[in-house]
């Protein structure tokens, strides 16, 4: 016992050592699954407010360009309005009908936030807004910008949220290519935050540079065809069963300010129906 | 060494919110970050016991974390520097020895001496944040410019601050 006891004092200093590390570890592991709420949690109250209060002093760095971008936006906007060929709500911003197909339509509510904290060089990227569950936010909510797809809400607080941005090698989004309605997975590689790589296009596909690559409608996430980006690079790999695909993003991550989170109504009965229904997988 | 106390406290209320909320936003060729709150762990002196000096890392690490969203790592590196510092410490002793109250700045035993004190310390710092961040070995090449990248400033502003407010 005394042995023992003294082996303890002389090493105290590598156990603590030992211990303290393995807590870390723990916290590591724990945060790693994206979708489980870490015991600390950075979406905290705390975190949020002095986040906030640091993005509001960079916001007047800012205005000139957001003002810039909402007001093509604006345009846009106005233009569809014009064109008159599709009913288009004039409160378009708050509420967005699109029609699915022409026998039913899906409603998604689009609920503006700003971006308060993001990261582009890490391998794992995450991002965090201004909103939370006291504005209606959940988790697994879809995120987009007007350029395109931003990425997927993951945890949530009273007042902020934080989400899991396209730049996270651990997430990805199905994708379609729009002019041969192929669908494939967008994910990207870790290293440059401007292009992700298209997976599971087989090479039958004809694909030219500056195509189109925007949301499948196979989750309930995202709306249908909302850009992601634009083919620029297509190469075939040895085995030749897949297409090598780089795409340039159409968002740019390192300028993210303002965001509409997608609210899917009719998320919970697609997800219950589906449920209910599982896949065989292998 | 009620100087020195004063010293380290001021230094970390005003360093680890200067990491959080400027250092942050800092980020050079899309690649390398600035961690600039090492210097306080750094200029720890020798007095200070191991255990304490782990503790210490711990806290401020997990401060870091939760405002790079990276809960752990930072803690865990932080820990591990605060390890392996009195070892190295004893091995690249300067000439005239240490003493125990003395800060470790570059003020105290010269730029020759510093430079061979922190470099290891803050390449151990820098890997172990971004090959644990990578996760795996699969972006072993980008990971390796990124750390020697983020080494290089963290020492360049580490040294910029000594000598901006730590002179004689």
């Amino acid at each position: 016992m005394g042995q023992l006891l003294a082996f303890l004092i002389k090493y105290r200093a590598f156990l603590l050592f030992l211990v303290l590390e393995t807590f870390c570890i723990w916290l590591i592991v724990q945060n790693n699954d994206y979708q489980r709420s870490a015991f600390i949690n950075s979406s905290s109250k705390f975190v949020g407010s002095v986040n906030e209060t640091s993005r509001d002093i960079g916001d007047y760095f800012r205005l000139r360009r957001v003002n810039d971008e909402l007001a093509a936006e604006n345009a846009r906007l106005r233009e569809l309005l014009f064109s008159g060929t599709e009913e288009i709500p004039i409160d378009s911003l708050v509420k967005l009908t699109i029609d699915k197909d022409t026998t039913d339509s899906i409603q998604y509510i689009l609920k503006p936030a700003e971006i308060t904290r993001n990261s582009v060089q890490l391998v794992n990227n995450f991002f965090m807004i201004n909103k939370g569950s006291k504005d209606g936010i959940e988790p697994g909510m879809g995120v987009m910008n007007s350029f395109g797809v931003v990425g997927t809400i993951r945890s949530v607080s009273k007042n902020v949220a934080e989400g899991i941005s396209i730049l996270n090698t651990r997430n990805s989004v199905s994708a379609l290519h729009l002019k041969s309605d192929r669908v494939g997975t967008v994910q990207w590689d870790g290293r440059n935050p401007k292009r992700a790589a298209l997976l599971y296009i087989t090479p039958d596909v004809e694909l030219a540079k500056g195509d189109s690559i925007v949301t499948s409608s196979f989750n309930a996430v995202f709306p249908k065809e909302v850009l992601i980006g634009t083919v620029d690079e297509v190469s075939r790999d040895e085995q030749n069963t897949y297409l090598q695909i780089m795409i340039n993003l159409s968002v740019d991550f390192a300028k993210l300010s303002y965001v509409y989170v997608i609210k899917n109504e009719l998320k919970i009965e697609q997800d219950s129906l589906m449920n209910s229904n599982p896949l065989d997988i292998q | 060494m009620t100087r020195n106390l004063a010293t380290i406290l001021i230094t970390f209320i005003i360093l680890l919110p200067l990491q959080i909320l400027v250092f942050r936003n800092f980020v050079v060729f899309d690649m390398g970050f600035c961690f600039v709150y090492l210097l306080f762990l750094l200029m720890l002196p020798l007095e200070l016991s191991v255990a304490l000096g782990m503790v210490i890392a711990l806290i401020s690490g997990l401060v870091v974390d939760l405002f790079y969203q990276t809960i752990g790592i930072h803690a865990a590196a932080g820990i591990l520097l605060m390890f392996v510092k009195p070892f190295w410490q004893r091995l690249n002793s300067p000439r005239s020895g240490y003493e125990v109250n003395d800060l470790m700045l570059v003020r105290t035993y010269g730029l020759g001496w510093y430079l061979g004190y922190s470099i290891p310390l803050i390449l151990i710092y820098s890997f172990t944040v971004l090959f644990v961040e990578a996760g795996s070995s699969g972006l072993f090449g980008i990971t390796l410019l990124k750390a020697t990248i983020t080494a290089f400033i963290t020492l360049i502003f580490i040294l910029i601050i000594q000598y901006l407010f730590y002179s004689k």
